[in-house]
């Protein structure tokens, strides 16, 4: 593995640690939210002894995608860090040493 | 034989008066209370725990009714329904897979319905505020199953803070019971995996008595 190939994979090392830092920091949801439930309890509500909690639309970071509809539903832990993958391995073989090494 | 007839007829309103459970308010008699809210404030939820992830769905489609003799809770009759199309978890594709048939099945059994048949364990808390079983049929996918509820039930008289709800006198109903999936053939493979096979059930509704 030649220098080059070495940043490649570092760099990529770093990020998926990041995403993966991040994603546990976003909560360690399993799955991709485009949705969370906030509590709109009213002074009222509590009298009456009941609750009041309501889905808004929110983005939570998931380790897997929720769906395939839209770019939100797929980010995640695992999609982003395919993709990383993927580029490293591109970069690297992209900068592998195209000297054929003698035996 | 007139007089005797006459003391235990006494006796047996003394008795029912004494032992009759409910609310100490403004109103009396038969009331009859209508959880029907188009701001979606109404609610039942679920809870499903499994090792893999923690699922909370919400239905705010909730409709329905209760009859109660003010002065005795235990006379409470009626039925709150939800609609199986409002219930949302946070993933739509989530969503649309509880709706499927393989899982709650909206387009056959567009309703999920409990049918209040008994109340007992009746517990006064505050004047305007009791606790109880309630028991009744649950149904859901076209499966009746005796489910028990504990409940707590709070009755407002009509103010102005009131008014801002809905007109009329308020009873909040706050129950909670278990329902295994598998008693109403909800039985693919995920259960027992991502989503528990032992489904908790909440109702946070607010009925009013306005007619």
């Amino acid at each position: 593995m030649n220098k080059n190939q070495k940043y490649v994979l570092a760099l990529g090392i770093i990020l998926i640690t990041s995403v993966l830092m991040y994603w546990y920091s976003q909560g360690a949801e399993v799955f991709t939210k485009s949705q969370v439930l906030v509590d709109k309890t009213t002074d009222l509500d509590r009298m009456l002894g009941v609750v009041n909690k309501q889905y808004v639309d929110k983005f939570v970071f998931g380790l897997f995608p929720s769906g395939m509809a839209s770019l939100a539903e797929i980010i995640s832990v695992a999609s982003l860090s395919g993709f990383l993958m993927a580029v490293s391995g591109i970069l690297i073989y992209l900068f592998r040493n195209k000297k054929k090494e003698t035996k | 034989m007139k007089k005797t007839l006459s003391i235990v007829t006494a006796l047996m309103i003394f008795t029912a008066t004494m032992f009759a459970q409910g609310f100490k308010v403004k109103a009396s008699g038969e009331q009859n209370f209508n959880f029907e809210d188009k701001a979606g404030r109404n609610q039942t939820s679920f809870f499903s725990t499994t090792p893999l992830e923690d699922i909370k769905g919400l239905s705010g489609g909730v409709q329905g009714s209760v009859t109660f003799n003010v002065n005795d809770i235990k006379s409470l009759k009626g039925k709150i329904s939800i609609s199986v199309a409002s219930i949302k978890t946070g993933i739509d594709l989530r969503d649309e897979h509880m709706r499927d048939a393989g899982w709650l099945d909206a387009a056959k059994y567009p309703e999920i319905t409990f049918e209040i048949k008994k109340v007992s364990d009746v517990k006064v808390v505050a004047e305007n505020k009791l606790t109880a079983k309630v028991t009744g049929n649950y149904i859901m996918k076209g499966v009746t199953k005796e489910v028990t509820a504990d409940a707590t039930l709070t009755y407002l008289d009509e103010s102005e803070q009131t008014k801002s709800r809905a007109a009329g006198d308020l009873l909040g109903v706050q129950a909670k019971f278990n329902v295994k999936l598998s008693d109403y053939g909800v039985n693919n493979k995920v259960v027992g995996q991502k989503v528990s096979e032992n489904i908790e059930v909440s109702v946070n509704v607010v009925g009013s008595n306005a007619k």
